[in-house]
């Protein structure tokens, strides 16, 4: 090798490792679960604007527990009075809904237009003598004080009528003391909105500082705790928590496999060595998504813990096949088509991963197969350039007659391992377990106490978690304003009807402007409604001309221009607008949340009579089924990439016999597993089907060295010893992840600890057998 | 010494005396109030508004029951019934109509219950929560001015006057801040 050459190689690989450590340095690390919903489906696209950027991602959960009951209440009003003050929270509840008296006076100021009470016969004589004698008996009451301010220009009550629609909604908190209480009044209850998305994750770290801080602020000399939760929050937290996680649990592995090393082998640079394939499988996979879809999912960086650890298998492959008087770069050759093989069915079995359906799924597909394609190369290439061409690990290898005890063929061993296989599929296909989790909570990589506080602070607060809803897309807010009120009719007769306890529309606080000026065209002439209220008023004690007010109100109302969404912008009522009509890809849509349905089913049967186009969502069932489709598509991918595994093992050995040596073991091993699985209580998730198929590939790796036609006996010895190395750094570092309290990362870890340690022994019992007794 | 430093002087020693003979007689006036387990009376209230013609009038029977059970029942001009218990205050309207709502809910409609209700129960602690109280009189003959702490409550009610003799209210004059003005008198049943 002259020197140039031998120069080259490190050089380029230093360049390329440069390169793709700049990419991976501006790629931005996102925690949006949306990226793994399918993308072809419009009720899931919908959905999917609804997870990803409508304002349920805005929302934040307060709890404020401890101390006592006033004190929490005053924390409350006092962090709300603050975080009102805040531009980065569009709005702030606490069950203090008193309007500000700037927006009590605009609401009084379109009551005309606004109130649904309004209509022809609401200003005839009759009409306004009862409502002037209703008034006067409430004057008699001892509430009065607090009403009468707005008698003189409204003695028909519209502006009641307003705030009693403002103050219903939908079922709200309980309130003590004026705000919201959790049911045992053991912690106050916010609400607060971000502008930002829930997935805008440095925003968001802002929110959740500000809010802490407007906390510590608000509840100084208290012992009251902060509680919080929300997309936005579990995202930040999320990201804390996968960081730390994967930190401690690569300084573990990292210790154990360099210690499993320098047990193994002997020597320091067998750690180097080994670290320079995993290297270059990190860079270049983070680099690859980082270029081709300008983020990294969080979950892709979970998952390479996975690829870290087949990665270390190609080192020592290397090592163990390490013998006197053969060059470095001979031993490789020797080794490069078994190899190779290993190699690309690992490709192809995450080809089958590469979707544009399902741009999370990808990133982990191809984020396996660029760090797989660079760990080879840099062990086919990168590492005979660095290490003396006679250089071997210094212990002896292969030295002890436990190997060949081991290697000895035993077909009855592997018939039992293979009939045992078939009976353990015969019983899952008979009784049919919970295979699947479809909870699409399982996805999140939020660890369980988070996740249990943000359902409880979600059951306190009742009126967020919006289960049941109607969705209209219209391509102005005029025609989903209009749309409503017709459903919101329809809906009218089903509550009637007892079908479900009641719903919410943006329409019911703010009416379509065909509907405004249907109001307006009902409101009498000024002459006329003096004449009537002359009328109505005689014999009844109020002053003269109390009412001018009143006269000059409906005048002015008659040419008012109608209210639209934007005149509420920035206000309270705006904000419960925005709620419920808010603008989205395709125009606006308009939601109509439902409580207390009986049968949504039924309900969604008759939803096409009131409105053809629009849509019923059942989130919980939607993203279940979203969950399921997702599996399905996953399984199907999974099926493809099995089926190119036989493909390229075929190609690569040409000999069915050999193939099916190759690939039972690991067959048997992935039924072996899922049986495990199911028996210590798993459910399958998207991470379990992801782990299999490493899992499928390891078993197949191990499988095509097992049973590859070596006559040496000690070349066999060697074998064993690579795989034992493989075997044991795997379930040593697989072992550390499944203790993770990520989900995820138990996933990755139990699975594939499970799975190669049933590869190895079926490889080992079956492979061998399989070869000879065939042959 | 001149004559203005002896009042000066007369006035520093007498201030503190006179203030704890006020604070005396509520002491005095609230243990009365608190000994008394039940109220029935009528009650005939008359309401001066500005925005009427003639002044309102409606009279009708007081229940009390210590600590915090307190009813009001309008029998005429028309049948109307504002029952509080505890935190609950519950109306029923002429036509039927009846709301329940939790008074720690509604802020604005607390401190007129409580005006008469912690006074009845003779609970101070309370009704110093909402008002500044002024007491005047002597135990046999008192009154009690109230003024709202509030600042929300202040722009509709200016104070609560309330007068009595011994454990029983006479009158309860509600000043608004608008100058409208009503005056309810109590007598026994």
């Amino acid at each position: 090798m002259t020197w140039p050459r031998r120069w080259s190689i490190p050089l380029l690989w230093l360049l390329a490792a440069l390169l793709c450590g700049a990419i991976v340095l501006k790629t931005p690390v996102v925690a949006d679960l949306t990226l793994f919903v399918p993308r072809d489906d419009p009720v899931a696209e919908l959905l999917l604007e609804q997870l990803r950027s409508g304002p349920t991602t805005r929302l934040i959960l307060i709890g404020l527990a401890g101390g006592s009951e006033s004190d929490r209440a005053v924390a409350s009003r006092a962090l709300a009075d603050r975080l009102r003050a805040d531009h980065r929270f569009s709005r702030v509840a606490n069950g203090d809904d008193t309007l500000p008296e700037t927006e009590l006076r605009t609401l009084f100021a379109q009551r005309y237009l606004l109130s649904p009470t309004v209509d022809p016969q609401r200003f005839s004589v009759d009409a306004l003598r009862t409502a002037l004698q209703q008034r006067l008996r409430e004057l008699q009451s001892p509430l009065s004080v607090v009403q009468k301010r707005w008698l003189p220009a409204d003695p028909t009550g519209e502006m009641l009528t307003l705030l009693r629609i403002w103050q219903g909604g939908l079922r709200a908190p309980a309130k003590r003391l004026g705000v919201w209480f959790a049911p045992n009044g053991d912690r106050a209850l916010l609400l607060a909105e971000t502008r930002a998305s829930g997935y805008d994750l440095a925003a968001q770290r802002q929110v959740v500082t500000a809010i802490r801080a407007a906390f510590a602020a608000a509840s100084a000399g208290t012992p009251i705790r902060l509680e919080m939760s929300g997309p936005g929050v579990l995202a930040t937290l999320a990201e804390d928590t996968v960081r730390s996680e994967a930190e401690w649990l690569s300084v573990l592995a990292g210790l154990a496999m360099i210690s499993i090393l320098l047990l193994v082998y002997r020597s320091v640079r067998t750690v180097w060595l080994g670290a320079l394939p995993m290297l270059a499988a990190l860079l270049a996979g983070a680099a690859t998504v980082g270029l081709l879809f300008g983020q990294l999912y969080a979950l892709t960086f979970a998952f390479s813990m996975t690829v870290l650890g087949e990665t270390l298998d190609y080192p020592s492959y290397l090592f163990s096949h390490r013998r006197a008087g053969e060059t470095v770069t001979a031993t490789l050759i020797q080794l490069w088509p078994t190899m190779r093989l290993c190699a690309a069915t690992t490709l192809l079995g995450c080809l089958a991963m590469v979707t544009p359906a399902m741009p999370g799924l990808s990133q982990l597909g191809l984020f396996t197969m660029a760090g797989i394609v660079a760990a080879v190369a840099t062990t086919r290439w990168l590492l005979p350039a660095l290490t003396p061409a006679d250089w071997r690990p210094p212990r002896p290898i292969g030295s002890g007659a436990w190997m060949d005890t081991l290697l000895i063929p035993r077909p009855r061993l592997a018939l039992t391992i293979g009939g045992g296989a078939l009976l353990i599929l015969l019983m899952l296909a008979l009784t049919a377990p919970p295979l699947w989790e479809d909870d699409i909570a399982a996805l999140s990589p939020i660890p369980r106490p988070l996740l249990q506080l943000d359902q409880q602070l979600r059951a306190d607060l009742g009126a967020p978690e919006v289960g049941q809803l109607i969705a209209i897309t219209a391509p102005d807010a005029e025609t989903a304003l209009q749309r409503s009120e017709t459903l919101a009719r329809w809906l009218d007769a089903r509550q009637a009807e007892g079908l479900l306890d009641g719903y919410d529309a943006a329409a019911r606080y703010l009416p379509s402007q065909a509907r405004q000026h249907q109001r307006q065209a009902q409101l009498p002439d000024p002459a006329r409604l003096a004449e009537n209220l002359q009328t109505a008023m005689a014999e009844l004690p109020f002053k003269p001309d109390l009412f001018a007010p009143f006269l000059a109100a409906v005048a002015a109302a008659r040419n008012a221009a109608p209210v639209q969404p934007d005149d509420w912008r920035g206000t309270l009522l705006g904000a419960r607008i925005g709620l419920l009509l808010s603008p989205s890809a395709h125009g606006w849509t308009a939601l109509l949340p439902l409580s207390g349905v009986r049968d949504p089913q039924a309900l969604a049967a008759a939803l096409p009579a009131a409105d053809g186009s629009a849509i019923y969502l059942d989130l919980r069932a939607e993203t279940s089924r979203l969950a399921a489709d997702f599996r399905a598509t996953a399984l199907q991918r999974f099926a493809v990439g099995a089926a190119l595994i036989v493909a390229v093992v075929w190609w690569g050995l040409r000999a069915w016999r050999a193939v099916a040596a190759a690939l039972t073991p690991a067959v048997i091993a992935l039924i072996f597993t899922v049986a495990l699985l199911l028996g210590l209580g798993e459910r399958l998730s998207l991470f379990h089907l992801v782990a299999l198929l490493l899992v499928l590939g390891i078993g197949v790796d191990y499988g095509l060295f097992f049973s590859r036609p070596v006559a040496d006996p000690l070349l066999r010895r060697h074998t064993l010893h690579a795989l034992l190395v493989c075997c044991g750094s795997a379930l040593t570092v697989f072992a550390m992840l499944s203790v993770s309290a990520l989900p995820a990362l138990h996933a990755i870890g139990l699975t594939v600890s499970l799975g190669v340690a049933a590869s190895f022994i079926a490889a080992l019992a079956a492979a061998r057998p399989m070869i000879e007794t065939m042959s | 010494m001149n004559r203005g430093l002896w009042w000066l002087l007369w006035w520093l020693l007498c201030w503190p005396l006179a203030a704890g003979a006020a604070d005396d007689t509520l002491t005095t006036v609230m243990q009365r109030l608190a000994e008394v387990k039940t109220v029935e009376a009528h009650f005939q209230e008359e309401k001066n508004l500005a925005m009427l013609q003639q002044p309102l009038h409606s009279s009708g029977e007081l229940y009390y029951r210590a600590p915090a059970y307190l009813r009001k029942r309008t029998l005429q001009p028309q049948p109307e019934d504002y029952t509080v218990d505890g935190d609950w205050l519950t109306v029923e309207m002429a036509d039927g109509g009846r709301r329940d709502l939790a008074l720690s809910g509604h802020p604005q409609i607390q401190p007129f219950v409580e005006a008469m209700r912690a006074t009845q129960a003779g609970d101070r602690a309370t009704l110093e929560r909402f008002y500044q109280v002024d007491c005047a009189g002597d135990a046999a003959h008192w009154q009690l001015r109230l003024t709202p702490r509030d600042p929300m409550a202040t722009r509709y009610l200016t104070a609560i006057v309330i007068q009595g003799r011994h454990g029983w209210i006479d009158r309860i004059e509600t000043l608004e801040a608008d100058g409208d003005r009503s005056l309810m008198t109590v007598t026994p049943r």
